[in-house]
């Protein structure tokens, strides 16, 4: 990895937007709302709150510990065989994500824009284009964010403005949606859809300054949250609680909507494009992000080359024959599930120990 | 060297893969669809109407004959294997993706079958959100074959036009997929469709005034046999009854999630009543709707409904725009008329659909916790057939247009 | 090659010798070294020097020098006017001593007339330079409504005193570099002293000592000599044939390159705001420089994208075309032989016909290509059924929007882009399109001008006047860019 200390605030806020903010449109909306109906969309705040001190306590640690990323920060406090462990464990939990969100993202792109093309071949093009993105490192990649962060949000903003006509408000009543106590079990589960915040710290020397990492990746969560929320707001109010379970895709759905004017009614290919670029984006992020935990853990000090094995070991699992239904309603629901609690007392324990040990004693 | 050969093979990927490329002339655009019944249950005719991209454009060179649409019909269980099997006799590959209008003949409707295969529209991406629902009187596809529009030739421009016009007036209302599926799933109001047909009824009766009518029974002579007018009522996925043009605007009026731009009416000279006044209602604001929720006793609606009204033509030429006493009479009446035509819509709703065709479900959620007690309070069921429902207009503004005065009747015959 | 390198030491060994005191040896060198006889331009004229009444000869290319000057200033001095030295006798600005044959053979390379004295162990040679060359005019190729009209010529000192003329600093330097192993070229470095990074300047320098070739003739040549990847897309190098364009990256803290025989600059480093901008969005008031600006970025778009983007819509996305457009296609289409990116490519194919002929055409008949091109492939293609309107509208945009690229660079990284992108876009839409122009952005932020990433300062971030698509009003202007990590990085002293 290069660091000639080019990333700052800006760059490390708009990776962090990009790759947390491109939940609003992918499935996770359809996934929440299948247990808490039109309450799903306060579920991200609880989430959110419920994993924003861990993750802070994380940064934290990492703060205090000069000069480590989160891996080399694991190992300094529990050792080095259990550190490798609880490594491979966050690595694992990271590929999956990455493996079961791409076959997500493909299955988006088959469905709605390339009916007819097999699901190989959009995957082995998708992630082409992610493996030569990747290759670029991973400053290319923050500044690309920070260029394309402004078009991207804009285009967002614009879908919302465009719906603005067909939310009726008075559809997120009954405010709990299917209960309170299924919403608040559901938002603790559901922790793990900011698992991304955790994996972005194995890049926590990236910046010029590890304040500017802190800082670029607090605001961005913030801002993040509140997008997401938002766009939530939107689904539950333009679908109401029967239907947003039934729609896979409700971005999609919402931009196939959507029309500008009485001479553009199909511009939904308009905001595709918007779409492909924060998603291509956020894969490079991603198996950058995967191939350098792993480097981390095993010690490959350059593991730019591990992109491609990566690449094409994601492209492998994600053709394994599940269809799109399981795959992101009982994979990746399962998946969240597990590795929520893992998210929240990790750092926790890991504050604990450090404590016990009296590191932070200085 | 390893990398240009990953390149390569990258690059020839790209150039191998052209699944979905499908060039323009390649496929053929249906702009209507029309859906009807068979004799078997679970097979329904669809009919497509095709655009032809020769009829109206300068490029098309040998299209001076030909027709501008191509109608063909087709049986099948669900749209998409209908379109598949469509292809059979049409040259080109079908696209849904610039479908205007889906008509659905009555009898379908009326079929509690209608609800599956609608459906099935939602699940290809093809079909927007945005198309409209038409019902016609006849079956879809006589409706469609008999549609020839006279000065719009391209079909997309006729559907395009006749619909945002006639729905900014008020006679129809806005009856899109997206709105048909929330109100459906939602399991609680009355979906409102558009009513047309080509088919004159035999019940024509000129007594009415000009918005009482459904479709059909427009006294018309000359331009094309379609008349859009009046609305199908869907309770439940399912076609109960019709309303005239006068009720759905009352209907679109109470409802504050659909928008009205203007509405032309006339009532009775209240001091001349052999002569009509013509006015023109307008809404500056939304209505506001107040719903006190009682789990014992019934529940109170209580809307209050702020409009202006400009007045138009006084061919009974009374000056109502000077005299104070006869301003306060029209306004009176005007109000009393909208208070009564209202009521009764209200009352017909109550008791005869046991729901309402407003949306107003939308307004008594917020009086639930939850999901699960909202659906036991049953809506359709428990609340909206018993609850006490109060409707006020109020007149906020009364104008006179931009002439002062009528012509003085005995003047101009002196 | 060590073979090699030993020969050539071998062949230029006569020229290592020093100038002996002996006139007749000097000369006899100097006669076998310019190949006197032969070669017809090289002129010597033996003379009788006045003031110490010793032989003395002159030698220099009769073709490089003026002649007049020679006459008044040397001969009829030397052989008329009394005095102490060379020096006090002559009437020429500008005299050097030289000791051995290298640096004579330099000298009358550069259009300096030698003069050897009997019995004096050192030559003089005096500037009489007299290279021909255009006179100042206007610019051609980077032309202006609003700002200076003058162009570099092909003449080291005409352009530098363009430059002095507009930056009237002494810390403007003009540092001479010889390269080139057969042919010594000089070229110059034009800098400001007290702003430049001496890293960079280093790294030039050592870059420019670097290269190994028998010459280098001109900048142009140059500019491939001195880039850091000759097979990638991107220029790294600005070229510019404006000396106000020069200045203004000077005062910047720049680096300009000039040859003498180059009527135009190089410009290092670059990022791609350099390749952006042109100097009249700042001679333009703010929101006319910044209507361009966006004029111009609309035109990057179109030049590289407008092609692919029809054809990924038209081939794959047919549903966003409107009604109206898509049965007026259609229609237009059906008997058009072609699949619709084919049309697409032979059309800008010809287009780029029509502008690599016009360009290369003899003047007189310039006007037949536009009647050629316009009639044959517009009008008649179309009534053949060959192409369709619509793809000539389309070409003819992204064809027009070329011109607005003014940097003859970038504008030929765009226009090949412009076809890769229009296959990507005809094999898999907008998903290729997509990811095409996202890997193409990313491999232009990889690049390094000299170790400054391409898009700075809008990302990575450096303090600078935050002049990127848009510029702000000229009084804003505070900073020079700080990824050049000049010496004085604020503009205004501080007040």
């Amino acid at each position: 990895m290069q660091n000639n200390g080019f990333l700052q605030t800006k760059e490390i806020l708009a990776i962090t937007l990009i790759v947390i903010g491109s939940k609003l449109a992918d499935s996770t909306p359809a996934l929440l709302a299948q247990k808490a109906q039109n309450g799903f969309w306060l579920i991200p705040v609880i989430a959110f709150v419920c994993i924003f001190p861990s993750f802070l306590i994380m940064l934290y640690l990492l703060n205090r510990y000069q000069h480590k990323n989160m891996i080399e920060l694991i190992e300094t406090i529990t050792g080095k065989w259990i550190g490798k462990i609880i490594g491979l464990l966050l690595f694992l939990f990271t590929f999956l994500t990455l493996t079961l969100n791409s076959r997500n993202y493909v299955e988006q792109i088959k469905l709605l824009y390339f009916p007819e093309s097999p699901t190989e071949i959009i995957y082995l093009i998708f992630f082409g284009i992610v493996f030569f993105g990747a290759k670029r490192g991973f400053e290319v990649i923050g500044y690309t964010s920070w260029v394309a962060l402004p078009i991207i949000k804009l285009s967002a903003a614009l879908v919302i403005i465009l719906i603005m006509g067909n939310i009726v408000i008075q559809r997120v009543f009954p405010i709990f949606g299917s209960g309170l106590p299924i919403m608040l079990s559901e938002g603790v589960k559901s922790t793990a859809i900011f698992a991304e915040l955790f994996f972005l710290l194995i890049a926590y020397q990236s910046a010029k300054k590890t304040q500017m990492f802190t800082k670029g990746v607090i605001i961005a969560s913030i801002i993040a949250i509140l997008e997401i929320v938002l766009f939530y707001f939107v689904y539950i109010t333009v679908f109401d609680y029967n239907s947003i379970g039934k729609i896979a895709f409700p971005f999609h759905d919402i931009i196939q909507y959507i029309q500008f004017g009485e001479f553009f009614t199909n511009i939904e290919t308009i905001f595709m494009i918007f779409w492909l670029f924060a998603a291509y984006i956020k894969f490079i992020i991603f198996i950058y992000i995967t191939a350098w935990i792993f480097g981390e853990i095993f010690a490959i000090r350059n593991f730019e080359p591990l992109l491609l094995p990566f690449s094409f070991l994601v492209i492998m699992i994600g053709l394994l024959p599940i269809n799109s239904i399981s795959n992101e309603l009982v994979l990746h629901d399962s998946l969240i599930t597990i590795m929520s609690p893992f998210l929240i007392i990790l750092p926790v324990l890991l504050w604990i120990i450090a404590l016990v040990k009296g590191d932070l004693k200085r | 060297m390893n990398r240009k050969l990953l390149m390569f093979l990258f690059i020839m990927l790209l150039l191998a893969g052209c699944y979905d490329r499908i060039e323009l002339e390649q496929q053929s655009y249906v702009v209507a669809m029309g859906i009807d019944k068979t004799d078997r249950k679970g097979v329904y005719a669809f009919t497509y109407q095709i655009a032809n991209p020769e009829v109206g454009s300068a490029a098309g060179q040998g299209g001076a004959d030909e027709a501008p649409a191509e109608i063909v019909t087709v049986d099948g269980a669900d749209i998409l294997s209908a379109t598949h099997t469509a292809n059979s006799f049409v040259t080109k590959k079908i696209t849904l993706d610039h479908t205007k209008v889906i008509v659905v003949s009555e009898e379908l409707a009326r079929d509690e079958d209608f609800i599956r295969v609608i459906q099935s529209a939602s699940r290809s991406p093809q079909i927007r959100r945005g198309v409209q629902l038409v019902v016609s009187r006849e079956d879809a596809s006589d409706f469609i074959n008999n549609n020839k529009p006279l000065m719009e030739q391209r079909p997309h421009k006729y559907y395009q036009f006749m619909l945002d016009r006639a729905t900014q007036t008020g006679i129809i209302p806005e009856a899109t997929l997206h709105r048909f599926f929330q109100i459906t799933e939602g399991d609680a109001d009355l979906f409102l469709a558009i009513y047309a047909t080509t088919e004159q009824s035999d019940q024509t009766e000129n007594k009415k005034t000009e918005d009482q009518y459904i479709a059909g029974e427009i006294p018309q002579i000359g331009g094309s046999p379609t008349q859009f007018m009046g609305s199908a009522v869907f309770k439940e996925g399912q076609m109960i009854d019709t309303f005239t043009g006068e009720e759905t605007r009352f209907a679109q009026i109470l409802d504050n999630t659909l928008e009205m731009e203007t509405l032309f009416a006339t009532i009775p000279d209240p001091l001349m009543p052999e002569y009509q006044i013509a006015y023109n209602y307008s809404q500056k604001e939304d209505p506001s709707i107040n719903i006190q929720y009682h789990k014992e006793k019934p529940t109170t609606i209580d809307v209050q409904i702020p409009y202006q009204a400009e007045i138009l033509a006084v061919p009974s030429l009374i000056k109502y725009s000077q005299n104070k006493e006869y301003q306060k009479v029209l306004r009176e009446t005007l109000t009393k008329r909208l208070n009564e035509k209202t009521a009764e819509l209200v009352r017909k709703s109550q008791e005869e659909y046991r729901s309402d065709p407003f949306y107003w479900s939308l307004y008594v959620r917020k009086y639930f916790k939850d999901v699960k007690d909202y659906e036991e309070a049953d809506w359709h069921k428990k609340i909206y057939p018993n609850a006490k429902i109060t409707v006020n207009y109020k007149m906020e503004k009364l104008e006179f247009g931009k002439m002062i005065n009528d012509s003085n009747l005995d003047e101009v015959r002196d | 090659m060590r073979l090699l390198s030993g020969q050539r030491k071998k062949n230029s060994s006569p020229s290592d010798k020093n100038i002996s005191s002996s006139l007749s040896s000097n000369i006899q060198e100097m006669k076998q070294l310019f190949s006197y006889k032969l070669n017809k331009d090289f002129s010597m004229r033996t003379l009788n020097l006045k003031f110490n009444h010793k032989e003395a000869c002159l030698f220099y290319y009769s073709s490089i020098v003026d002649g007049a000057r020679i006459n008044l200033n040397i001969i009829k001095p030397l052989l008329e006017n009394d005095g102490d030295s060379v020096s006090n006798v002559v009437s020429i600005e500008n005299i050097e001593e030289v000791s051995d044959f290298e640096t004579a053979n330099e000298n009358i390379n550069s259009g300096k007339v030698i003069l050897f004295i009997e019995g004096d162990k050192m030559a003089y040679a005096m500037d009489v330079a007299d290279f021909q060359h255009r006179a100042v005019s206007k610019s051609e190729n980077e032309t202006t409504i609003k700002g200076p009209l003058d162009a570099f010529t092909e003449s080291m000192n005409t352009n530098i005193s363009l430059i002095r003329k507009q930056l009237h600093n002494s810390q403007l330097i003009n540092e001479g570099i010889q390269i080139g192993e057969r042919s010594k070229n000089e070229v110059n470095l034009i800098y400001l002293k007290d702003l430049v990074n001496d890293d960079i300047l280093e790294n030039l320098r050592s870059r420019l000592k670097d290269i190994k070739t028998d010459s280098v003739r001109n900048v142009e040549m140059l500019e491939q000599y001195l880039e850091e990847r000759p097979y990638s897309l991107l220029p790294t190098i600005l070229y510019t044939e404006k000396p106000d364009k020069a200045t203004s990256y000077i005062e910047e803290g720049f680096i300009v390159l000039l040859m003498d025989s180059s009527s135009a600059c190089l410009i290092v480093p670059v990022t791609f705001w350099s390749f952006f901008h042109y100097p009249e969005d700042r001679y333009l008031r703010f929101f006319y420089g910044n209507f361009t600006r966006a004029i111009r970025l609309l035109s990057f778009y179109l030049t590289l994208m407008i092609s692919a983007t029809f054809v990924a819509i038209a081939n794959f996305h047919s549903e966003m075309i409107p009604p109206d457009l898509l049965l007026a296609i259609t229609a237009s289409r059906e008997r058009i032989p072609f699949p619709l990116i084919f049309e697409v490519l032979i059309m800008e194919i010809a287009f780029e016909l029509i502008r690599e002929a016009g360009l290369r055409i003899p003047n007189p008949l310039g006007p037949t290509i536009g009647i050629v091109g316009a009639l044959i492939l517009g009008q008649a293609a179309v009534e053949a059924n060959i192409i369709s309107p619509i793809i000539v509208i389309v070409v003819a945009l992204s064809g027009l929007s070329s011109f607005a690229l003014a940097d003859l660079n970038i504008n030929f990284t765009i226009r090949i882009m412009r076809f890769l992108f229009i296959l990507a876009a005809g094999t898999f839409g907008m998903l290729a399109l997509t990811g095409a122009s996202l890997l193409f952005f990313m491999y232009t932020a990889s690049i390094k001008s000299f170790g400054i990433p391409f898009f700075s300062p809008m990302s990575p971030h450096f303090i600078s006047s935050e002049d990127t698509v848009f510029r702000k009003a000229l009084k804003k202007e505070l900073f020079r860019p700080e990824y050049l990590r000049p010496k004085d990085i604020r503009k205004k002293a501080k007040s």
